[in-house]
């Protein structure tokens, strides 16, 4: 649904794009992975056909974003890292308004805009100003104004920034749902956590490079190595240190105020040889647990260093 | 709807109509207006009925509304170059400021359609205040002295100013990132529009030739200015005393030239006393409130302006439409060349 060939930005000398390449096939949803200034935004706009690139190529469902705008711009719905609104418009005219400027049809606009809001679940607040909702309530308004012309591609920039935890999850929720419909979905986020339960793709971009990209239970496996142990224990943690640091299988010991973590390599059995260790030596072991390797650990590992 | 329809009422016209009337500024500023121009029309009522500003004890009827209708229309021109860049100088920049440009370049309108919008929306304000002065103006039949094609012509120039200050100010909304920045321009383009023009008839003066057989003409982008033409129209007058050169150094800034019942045109004063250049009779062609010579020979001073108006309305509309897409088909520039993967 979405190619990206060699996508390349320069601004002067400053390049914010480099031979950016990924494929978003249909009904996925790709989470887009940064820091501040990795070039996320810069890709989501030459996307949009908001702004042209220097080199490479981008699709959409087939449509050159630099050749066949008023067709990427009918597929595709595109939600900024800011909300966009006007004042003095409520919300029902806000999403009319933009129904309008895709040229759908008076007679059917009404209906969308009602559809829109049961879907996003702000039918209560239709009649109210759209400068007046709270952040979380904006973000949906906006999501929904994304939606008005059905498109099979969602460009969302930062959807869940600022949002409370109670407004991710439903953001999320929505999301899921709008999958469920057949959207294609690109999303960034600096929120790990949930791009890990909500995607099914990644790409974790740096400089303007992009540094890893697949499945995201592909791209984790192939970025964290090292497992690693969260150990509690009762009492001085020095014994407990001093016990795990010359087994062979530890291959790192790192203290915290509150717990030990330990890198090893190994299997399970490793993982029983560490643990009897510490009990036979004494040491009242209350918490022991493997330290899932994650979309944070991929992203830290990725963005450290350059991975091919 | 046909394609005329969807241009005259485009989505954006309708959120641009909605935002704005359901704020207390607009009637506010609706009210102010008509207080100001009714103001100024009592005002200069009072003066003339009581013999104040120097207007002289032997004015006729018509006189009376000759005179108030010239103050009448130049104070509503100056009015509508304070109003008409408030209004567009916000158009384009203020949807930066607010983030919702790129919102409109994504969805199926065109830009030029946003421009159109904004322009016409702003225009329907214009339009809503100069229907509003109308019952002020009707005054001046009360007295005479003002046909209704003369308050036609008034208007049409009056409207024609607006149109052209509010595409600037769309020109530079479009131009300048910041709203501050376009309104400051803006009001900086009504300036030279409305007063430098006239002001640089008088510092660059036409000179005249002395074996020329017509009556000089000032410099055609005096014109420009809506303030001849309206005073033109007011007086039935033409100003070949202003914005001209004599050979001797003789410099005429004033003096309106009145048609001579014979046909020929009659300017009083405008050379400089001692100079030796006299108030001249002439039997040109040029009669009435035509322009004797020059680009617009012929032509009356508010066909010129309008005319003139309008190529620049032109250019700033043509200047909006290529500036504001944000990728833009037709390049001036030669883009970069892609860089080089390390």
């Amino acid at each position: 649904m979405i190619a990206v060939e060699a996508l390349t930005k320069t601004y002067g000398t400053r390049t914010a794009l480099d031979h950016v390449s990924f494929e978003v096939p249909e009904r996925e949803i790709f989470g887009f992975v940064g820091p501040n200034g990795a070039g996320k935004t810069t890709t989501l706009r030459i996307l949009a056909a908001l702004l042209e690139p220097t080199g490479g190529k981008a699709f959409i469902g087939g449509a050159d974003v630099t050749k066949d705008r008023d067709k990427v711009h009918s597929r595709i719905g595109y939600m900024p890292d800011f909300f966009g609104v006007y004042d003095q418009l409520t919300v029902g005219e806000y999403l009319d308004f933009y129904a309008a400027c895709y040229q759908l049809p008076k007679q059917r606009r009404q209906k969308i805009v009602d559809d829109l809001l049961a879907l996003i679940g702000l039918s209560e607040r239709k009649g109210q100003l759209v400068d007046t909702l709270s952040r979380g309530l904006k973000q949906r308004a906006c999501l929904a104004r994304a939606l008005v012309h059905d498109p099979a591609v969602l460009l969302l920039d930062e959807p869940a920034s600022g949002l409370d935890p109670r407004a991710r999850v439903e953001m999320r929720e929505i999301l899921k749902e709008l999958r469920g419909m057949g959207k294609t979905i690109i999303i960034s986020s600096h929120i790990l956590p949930e791009l890990t339960e909500l995607c099914t793709m990644i790409g974790i971009i740096d400089h303007g490079r992009m540094r890893a990209t697949g499945p995201v239970a592909e791209v984790i496996a192939r970025l964290t190595t090292g497992r690693r142990l969260r150990i509690k224990v009762r009492g001085p943690k020095d014994e407990a240190v001093a016990i795990l640091a010359p087994l062979p299988a530890i291959q790192n010991v790192e203290v915290t105020d509150a717990q030990i973590e330990a890198e090893f390599k190994g299997d399970e059995t490793v993982v029983s040889e560490i643990l009897l260790a510490l009990t036979s030596a004494g040491v009242q072991v209350t918490s022991f647990s493997e330290i899932e390797g994650g979309l944070e650990d991929a992203f830290l590992k990725a963005t450290s260093e350059e991975v091919g | 709807m046909n394609a005329v329809s969807r241009a005259m009422w485009n989505p954006i016209v309708a959120k641009e109509y909605r935002s704005r009337m359901r704020t207390w500024r607009s009637p506010l500023a609706m009210t102010i207006y008509i207080v100001l121009l009714g103001g100024l029309g009592w005002a200069v009522f009072s003066a003339m009925s009581n013999n104040g500003l120097g207007f002289g004890t032997s004015l006729s009827g018509s006189n009376y509304g000759q005179i108030l209708f010239t103050f009448l229309i130049l104070f509503q021109v100056a009015l509508l170059a304070f109003i008409t860049p408030a209004l567009t100088a916000g158009a384009i920049s203020g949807e930066r400021e607010r983030q919702t440009i790129d919102l409109l370049f994504v969805t199926r309108i065109p830009p030029f359609s946003i421009i159109w919008g904004k322009l016409l929306s702003s225009m329907s304000f214009v339009v809503l205040l100069l229907v509003l002065s109308i019952p002020i103006f009707s005054l001046v039949f009360l007295f005479g002295g003002i046909e209704l094609d003369q308050m036609l012509y008034a208007f049409l120039v009056t409207g024609v100013t607006a149109l052209t200050l509010g595409l600037l100010g769309i020109a530079f909304s479009t131009l300048f990132r910041r709203t501050l920045a376009a309104t400051v321009a803006s009001y900086g383009a009504a300036f030279v529009l409305v007063v430098g023009t006239p002001v640089y008839g008088l510092l660059f003066p036409t000179d005249v030739n002395p074996s020329a057989t017509t009556l000089p003409a000032p410099p055609a982008i005096t014109i420009l200015s809506p303030v001849l033409p309206l005073l033109s129209i007011a007086t039935n007058q033409s100003f070949q005393g202003y914005g001209v050169r004599y050979p001797n150094g003789g410099f005429a800034v004033s003096g309106p030239c009145v048609t001579q019942p014979g046909g020929g045109t009659l300017c009083s004063g405008g050379a400089v006393p001692g100079k030796g250049v006299p108030a001249y009779v002439t039997g040109s062609s040029s009669s009435g409130s035509a322009i004797a010579s020059g680009l617009f020979s012929g032509w009356q001073y508010w066909q010129a302006s309008v005319v003139m108006q309008l190529v620049v309305c032109a250019f700033a509309l043509a200047l909006s439409a290529y500036v504001l897409p944000p990728v833009r088909r037709l390049r001036l520039r030669r883009p970069p060349r892609p860089a080089v993967a390390e």
